[in-house]
């Protein structure tokens, strides 16, 4: 083999590893986005109280993830997409209380009657029972005011660690606080939850 | 973390698993849309030195700023007068003098006998 052939043939080796390793990196990525997605979504989706505003928040931060952090390790991804979207969530409510404070001045805020109604917004795919629909709509309906209704940092903590399942370290990552800090806001949010719903202990 | 704070927990992520569950079609199209998109990012992205050019070109237009349109005439220091000479000893005026010194010489030659006569 010619030296010049034998160069072209570790050219192209190396051009089809790297290849490979970019679709390896985009398949990795692919299901770690489809795993995560749906509780996402709903995650956000509690934050903002609205599902396009938070079908919104989850494609901005896969976007802003895959733009910036695709190259670090798939084990950091999770805390970095729920820091990207927590921050998002948190940019909305900004925006929303300089919007409400502007509609405000004009007498065109937001009316009581006009607020999310998640019963009528979640259709039932699987097909139980209209009683025991109604109870776990009930259930989760009340569990989300009572969730919506905490602190925030106390509803990022509980949100992260009961509904996503990251562990402290992880959820501390992804709200940028120290672990002890994280630990204090999910205690305080699982008691206060459970005061809140002590007439629905049984159901939730 | 008491007994029955992690009983709530569990109970509380089973509630919530089956509203991820319940998602309508059109939500996980969405969903699914996005991903995509969040997807075709990679293509797009600049390779690792891309990546620096922007601030290569910031640094390189502040060192220009820096050397060439901000120093003032006041500032800048007086040439010496050897070296000035110099320059007029080594303009190219100057060699042609060098080459015709015979020619000048004739002509002072000539000035020093008007002078006389």
């Amino acid at each position: 083999m010619s030296a010049e052939s034998a160069s072209f043939a570790v050219s192209w080796v190396s051009e089809e590893s790297t290849g490979t390793r970019a679709l390896q990196k985009e398949q990795q990525l692919n299901r770690f986005l489809a795993e995560v997605e749906r509780r996402a979504l709903r995650i956000a989706e509690i934050g903002v109280r609205d599902r396009d505003d938070a079908l919104d928040l989850v494609q901005d931060a896969m976007i802003k993830l895959a733009r910036n952090y695709s190259d670090r390790s798939s084990d950091e991804w999770t805390p970095l997409f729920y820091r990207i979207l927590q921050n998002g969530v948190r940019d909305w409510h900004r925006r929303q209380a300089v919007r409400n404070r502007v509609m405000v001045w004009f007498g065109r805020g937001k009316r009581d009657d006009e607020e999310f109604d998640i019963v009528a917004a979640a259709p039932d795919p699987i097909g139980r029972a209209p009683d025991e629909e109604l109870q776990n709509s009930e259930a989760m309906d009340s569990l989300e005011i009572a969730v919506q209704e905490l602190p925030r940092r106390q509803r990022e903590a509980f949100l992260l660690r009961t509904f996503e399942g990251l562990d402290v370290a992880g959820t501390a990552v992804a709200m940028g606080c120290s672990e002890g800090s994280v630990k204090t806001h999910y205690s305080r949010a699982i008691h206060s939850l459970r005061d809140k719903l002590r007439e629905h202990d049984e159901t939730v | 973390m008491k007994r029955s704070d992690e009983e709530f927990a569990r109970a509380a992520k089973a509630r919530f698993d089956e509203s991820v569950d319940k998602l309508d079609g059109a939500t996980l199209s969405t969903l699914n849309q996005s991903r995509q998109k969040a997807l075709a990012e990679l293509h797009t992205q600049p390779t690792q030195w891309l990546r620096w050019v922007p601030a290569a070109a910031v640094a390189t237009t502040a060192f220009l700023v820096v050397t060439v349109i901000l120093p003032e005439p006041a500032n800048i220091q007086p040439v010496p007068a050897e070296v000035a000479d110099m320059e007029i000893l080594l303009g190219e005026d100057s060699l042609e003098m060098l080459e015709d010194l015979e020619f000048y010489a004739w002509i002072d030659m000539l000035e020093q006998e008007n002078d006389v006569g």
